[in-house]
Order: C-alpha cells, then structure tokens, then sequence
C-alpha cells in the first residue's frame, strides 16, 4: 500500500475514534437540522408582521375572499397587509426590500375561478353565490332554465389557468412560503364554495326543472347533466395557479438552506480540527518519528490532507443523507456529489493554511474555531446570505462557507452540475489560494 | 565499515544562539554499543536528531552506515532505526497498529512484517494487551511498544535516546535486557542516557558528554583510569541545604581533588580516603553539620564526571 494511503487511513481511523470529533462532525450538525426542521416546519416560525402588498385588479367579487383571508383574525399578527393600487410602484417597494410580497389577483380572477357565477351575474343579473335551494326554486322558471343554460355553457374547460403572481423579495424568503400557503387555501375554499355553488344547479334540476321526458325546454340542457357535465364542474381544479416569482427567480426554503450550510460550518470545524492534528503531532513527537522514517516530508503532508479530506467527504455525504430524511432538498445528486468533492477539498485548504502557520495546538485551536465562526456568520450561515449588504457578501467569498452557499443555493433553485460549474471553478480557485499560501507556510517550518 | 563516523557536529538552534552540540566527532565500531552519557541539556538529543536527519547540522557532518546525513537523509534513514526520547505513539491505535503502522512507514509489509510484529509483541511482552489502544497503557507499557516501534525491521544500526526515562525497574530491566540481545545478534547501538549505571552496565564504549561538548571518550576501564587514583566520596548530610557551605570549607583540603554538591548530597573526588575523610568530619563538625551516612565508592562514571567538570552528573 502506498504510504500515502497509509497516512490517510491513519488519519481517519483516529478521527472516526475520537468521540469530541464524531460529536462536533455529526451530531452536533443533526441535531441543528432537526431543531431547525421543527422550527420552520410550519413555515410560520419566528415570523411576525410581515409587511405584505396586495394588488387587486379583479372586478368580481372572488378576489374580495383572498384579502379577507390575508386580513383575517387568525393571520392578523403574522402578515400585516396593505391594498396597492399602483404595480410599479408596489414591485419597487418589493425590490427595495420595504413589502416582503406583493400578491397580485389578475383580472378575470372571479370568472375562473367560479365561471359561472360571472356569467350569470352579467346575462340576469343574479348573484348566484347568495342563493340557496329554497331562493332558487323561488325563481321563475325561464330564469332557471336559463341558468342551467349558462351553467353548462360555462363548463367548458378554459384553455389558461390565471396566476395569481407573489412577487416576493429574496431577502424575505420564508415569508413568500408563508404567503403562498395563505393564498393556497383561500382558493381551496373557493373551490369548496364553487362546488357548493354546482349542487344548487344540482338541486334546480332535481326539483323542478323539466326532465329530458318532460319537454323542448329542459332538452336542451338536461343531456349535459345525463352525461355528468355538473359533477365534472364540481371537481374540476381551479383554473388559478399561485407562482412565487422574486426578483432573482429562486425558490426558498429555509430547512434547506441551513441543512447546507450547517453542514459546511461543521465541515469546517472538523477540517480545522484535522489541521489542528498536524502539530498536535509534532508536539506529540510522532511528526519527528514519521520524518525520521524513509518517508518524504512530501507524502506525510499529502497523507495529512489527504486524510482530513476523506473524513470531511464521510461526514457531509452522512449529513447530506441524514438531513435528506428530515425532508431538506440538497439539489440534483451529480451537482451535490460534485460540489462535496471541491467544496470538502476548499474547507480543507483552510485546515492546512491554520496548521502551516499557527505556532502550537492550543493557538491553531483558537484560530480554528475563530475562522470558522466568522466565516460562517459574514457568510450567511445563520441567516439568509442575501440579506447581507453587498460588500460583506463579496469579502465573504474568501471563505469556503460562502461559495458552498452559493452553489447549494444555485442547486436547490433547480440548476444542476453544468449550472453550477463556474462557481465550482471559483471555490477550487480559492482551494488553490490556499494550499500555495500553506505550503509557503509549512516550508518556512519544515525547512 | 564503522556505523557512525561523526566528524565535527556543531548545532546552533538560532542563528546567534549558543552551540547546542559543538565540534562533536566520534565513532561507532560495528556491532557496538556505543552510549552518550551527559546531564540533562548537554545535547544527547541534538546529537541523535543530526545524526537520524531530524534536523540539519550547523556545521560538520556524519556518515551513518556510510551515508552522509547531508546528502543522503533517505539512504540514513532506511538504515537506522530511532526511539526518541519522548514517546512517539497514537494512543487512539492499538499496540497491534500502531506498530503495523510505523512499520508500513518504514516500507515494510506484507506477511513478513505480521511475523515480525508478533514477534515483537512477544519479546516486550505486551501480546495480552496487543488489542487495547495505547492511551490504556501503563508508562513502562508505552515505553516497550515506543522500543518495538524503533526496532521493526531489524535495521543495522539502534539509535536509542533514553529509552528506560520515568519508568519502573522491571520494565528497564526489561529494556536493557533486550538492548543487549540485540547487541548479540549483530545491531550496533547508539545509547543515551544520564544514568551512568546504564552506560556502565551496556555499553562498549561510552562518551561523555556535558554542554555539548565530548569531554571524554573510551572504554569504562579507560575513562576510569582518566581518574588516577581519585576515590569518591559521598555524604548525606541531615541539613541537606547547607551542602554547598560544606563544599566551600573543605575545598582547601590536602588530598582533596574535586568537590559538589547536589540534591542534598556532598561528592567529594579525593586523593586517599583515609587521610581526607577525617578532616572533612572535622570541618562538617566545625560547621555545626551532622553528617548522616558516608559513602566509599571505587572509581566510576560518576567520579570520571567529577573530575572532569567539577559537577556532579546529576545537576
Ligand atoms: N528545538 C530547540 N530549540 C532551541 N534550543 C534547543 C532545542 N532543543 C534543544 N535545545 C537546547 O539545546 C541544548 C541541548 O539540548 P538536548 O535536548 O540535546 O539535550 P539532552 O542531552 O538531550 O538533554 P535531556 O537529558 O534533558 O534530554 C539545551 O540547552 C536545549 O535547551
Ligand atoms: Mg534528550
């Protein structure tokens, strides 16, 4: 076996059996996860008053139930609000990160969602949501007939569903979720009603209007009630969709973002640690008796590294399975095995540079712990990355943490390993940095 | 071909700093044991770290199997096997691996080197405990395996930077011991220790060194004859703090050669103890000591030491 290889498994059979390592590796980031995980679960946690803007170009009556849902009591302290009328200027606000979301009802939302009572209020002026069997049989019989007309006219399939569009800022992502739930079951309830709203007509038909035996009239509607042309109304799916559109297109969700990133924190206080053995070593004086053996400095180096980088690629491909069985979304497998690999191969770079030019254990130790929790924090990991002012996101780029939030992001929103390709080269650039800065640093003490 | 031929080592740690080991030269016979006696600090350690290509000389250089230690560390380091002064161990590894671990770097492998790691495991009886990770072991444990390591391979030439430190008698017993059977296979051995008893016991040939500087060098019989007809004194006194007084009263003394005082004991290096032991009484008397227990030892390492340096070997 080469003596590389010898050197790496070394290093890893003593990480696997230092139980402070297996801690800090792994359960400490599970256990994050999963509280995190049970704390946004919801999706409501920790949100209060979240500023939120609602565009109203519908002229039926539908969309009124979308706002009263937004502005009901049981939501009153979660979202706070606010009719807009003028789009440009809402979506500015958005932009400007004063509104979390602007929800946009579109025009001719009422008439898809509950076609029929649209038409019906415009050809006889009756509001057919506030009839119930006994005010319908009440009615004459040509306004009945001329119902069941409209009702099976309007049952035809509309080609396009409208959108309902939550224009939502990236800096407020958990939000967006949480408004799209609201905005989600209120045309749940619609349905319901649209539903309800079918079997009146049912009940019309039932009771009094003529049957196919009874005359020309009924005739002419009645086959589409043979042929189940009501039932059919009843379970159609809303012709509404609900889309979070933000101004950079991403998807959020906060149990993945932090799966990702609590695992690059850990993965950095592992590789740091694993730095840390290099002088624990030569304090121990096993480094002396290893440069003593028939082995170059080279391969004792490489061992090293090598070690720590098998470690650190078991513990994230451990945490990425663990954390995926409490329902995170990594991205497309090639991508999260790709971006593993060199974001594994960066974080260890960081080890090395620590252990190349920290004097003893105890100072590595500091440093290590230092690096990693400032490099996790201007990085985003405790918060979403977007939120940072501008520059602080830039600086952070000198860290591993920042470009695995990135290429994480990048593949959670959708995009796969060519996607994330030129992010990958950046981390390897700065993986490169890294190791010439540490061999500089480990000549100058093994010289 | 002689082992190590050691020709004016010099080590300065620091560019300005003072000579850690200076203008040393020696040589090591085949199949000799050869040992470095000197107190702490006296650069036993530097020295074998030059010659196993630790670290580099500031000067002069060595050959080592007939290596240089400049130019050719590899072909050095392939000869020798080391066992540094501090354990070198994992003690997250078991005994077992760590020496199949030491032994792979020493680019052993294979069937041959199980053999030998039982083999090993045996002669430092440590086979029952093989299995358990070496942070359980006791001190004597650690520093067995920490010789078995330095061992593997068999290779021509030991370097053994005392190996029995801090340890109880049987676990030395054990070490001398085995030092010596591999002497008689055919090993050459560099040996350091601030025991002279250990030099006197082992070694062939014995150098003594003191602040980095070979004060002497020979057999036992030729380093004891350095010392004429020296006797050695040694006297405990019930005031052991007040030594050095002793010392300074008796120093004038007809017949007295050297005189020190350490941890509580006066050594004294004198001409004949018949004439002088008298009169040192008197003079403790005078001083109001009470003198506790009187030694009278033949020449050996110790008095050689005295009388080289004026110091006792133990300060
Ligand atoms: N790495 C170092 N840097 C600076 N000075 C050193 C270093 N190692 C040893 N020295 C100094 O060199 C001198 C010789 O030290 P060395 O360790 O060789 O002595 P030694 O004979 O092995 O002592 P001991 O019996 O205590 O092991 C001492 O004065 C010591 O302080
Ligand atoms: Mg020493």
């Amino acid at each position: 076996m080469p003596k590389v290889v010898t050197l790496a498994l070394k290093e890893v059979k003593l990480s696997v059996r230092d139980v402070g390592a297996m801690v800090t590796m792994l359960v400490t980031p599970l256990v994050l996860t999963m509280a995190i995980a049970a704390a946004f679960g919801t999706g409501t946690g920790g949100l209060s008053n979240v500023p939120l803007l609602v565009l109203n170009q519908d002229d039926g009556q539908m969309s009124r139930f979308v706002w009263e849902a937004l502005t009901a009591q049981n939501v009153e302290d979660l979202l706070a609000a606010e009719m807009v009328y003028d789009e440009a200027d809402a979506r500015a606000r958005v932009e400007g990160d004063a509104a979390a979301a602007l929800v946009i009802i579109p025009r001719g939302f009422s008439d898809r969602v509950v076609p029929v009572v649209g038409r019906v209020r415009e050809v006889l002026g009756i509001d057919l949501l506030s009839l119930d069997a006994e005010s319908a049989e009440a009615l004459p019989e040509e306004v009945q007939e001329e119902i069941g007309r409209l009702v099976l006219e309007s049952r035809e399939p509309d080609a396009d569903a409208v959108v309902v569009e939550i224009y939502a800022s990236p800096n407020w992502r958990i939000s967006a979720g949480v408004v799209r739930g609201i905005v989600t079951q209120v045309l749940e309830q619609m349905s319901m009603t649209a539903q309800g709203t079918t079997i009146i007509i049912e009940e019309l038909i039932a009771r009094g209007a003529p049957g196919p035996e009874a005359g020309e009239g009924g005739a002419e509607w009645f086959p589409g009630v043979a042929d189940g042309g009501f039932e059919s109304l009843a379970d159609r799916e809303l012709p509404v969709r609900v889309e979070i559109v933000s101004p950079t297109g991403r998807g959020f969700r906060w149990l993945d973002y932090s799966a990702t990133s609590m695992a690059i924190l850990f993965l950095m206080f592992a590789v740091t640690a694993g730095g840390r053995t290099l002088l624990a070593e030569r304090q121990a004086g096993t480094l002396s008796r290893l440069l003593v053996s028939p082995t170059p400095a080279v391969a004792i180096l490489a061992g090293k590294m090598g070690g720590i980088v098998v470690t650190g690629l078991m513990q994230v491909l451990v945490l990425w399975g663990a954390t995926t069985l409490v329902g995170s979304y990594w991205g497309a497998p090639l991508g999260v095995v790709a971006a593993i690999v060199v974001l594994v191969l960066c974080a260890s770079g960081v080890g090395a540079l620590i252990s190349a030019w920290a004097q003893d254990v105890g100072q590595a130790g500091t440093i290590g712990t230092a690096v990693t929790l400032v490099g996790s924090a201007v990085s985003g990991t405790f918060f979403p990355r977007w939120n940072l002012p501008a520059w602080v996101q830039n600086l952070s780029l000198a860290t591993p943490n920042a470009w695995g939030i990135e290429i994480f992001s990048a593949l959670q929103m959708g995009r796969g390993l060519d996607g994330i390709l030129p992010l990958l080269g950046g981390a390897l650039g700065l993986t490169i940095l890294y190791y010439v800065v540490a061999l500089i640093g480990f000549r100058r003490q093994f010289a | 071909m002689s082992l190590v031929e050691a020709r004016n080592l010099v080590k300065r740690y620091t560019a300005d700093g003072p000579k850690a080991v200076d203008n040393v030269s020696f040589e090591i016979r085949d199949g000799e044991i050869f040992s470095l006696l000197g107190p702490n600090g006296a650069g036993k350690t530097t020295t074998i770290s030059m010659l196993s290509t630790l670290i580099r000389p500031t000067a002069g250089t060595a050959l080592v199997n007939g290596y240089d230690i400049r130019t050719e560390p590899m072909a050095v380091r392939r000869s020798i096997g080391v066992v540094p002064q501090d354990l070198a161990l994992y003690g997250k590894l078991s005994g077992r691996e760590n020496l199949r671990f030491w032994g792979e770097m020493r680019g052993l492998g294979g069937p041959a080197l199980w053999e030998e790691i039982d083999e090993k495991l045996a002669l430092m009886d440590l086979t029952d405990r093989a299995g358990d990770r070496a942070e359980t072991y006791s001190g004597g444990m650690k520093r067995r395996l920490n010789l078995a390591i330095g061992m593997l391979g068999n290779p021509p030439l030991m370097m053994l930077d005392e190996p029995t430190v801090g340890i109880d008698p049987q676990s030395r017993r054990h070490i001398l011991d085995y030092v010596r059977e591999l002497n008689r296979a055919g090993a050459g051995t560099l040996y350091t220790t601030h025991y002279m008893e250990e030099a006197q016991e082992l070694s062939d040939r014995i150098g003594i060194i003191d602040r980095g500087t070979l004060i002497a060098l020979g057999t036992l019989q030729e380093l004891t004859q350095m010392v004429g007809e020296h006797e050695m004194l040694r006297l405990q006194l019930y005031q052991p703090e007040a030594g050095q007084a002793l010392v300074d009263g008796v120093r004038g003394l007809e017949g007295m050669h050297q005189a020190s005082a350490a941890d509580g004991e006066v050594v004294l290096s004198v001409a004949a103890v018949e004439t002088t032991l008298p009169q040192v009484l008197t003079k403790a008397a005078d001083l109001g000591l009470s003198i506790r227990n009187v030694e009278i030892r033949e020449p050996n390492l110790e008095t050689v030491f005295l009388h080289l340096t004026g110091r006792a070997l133990r300060d």
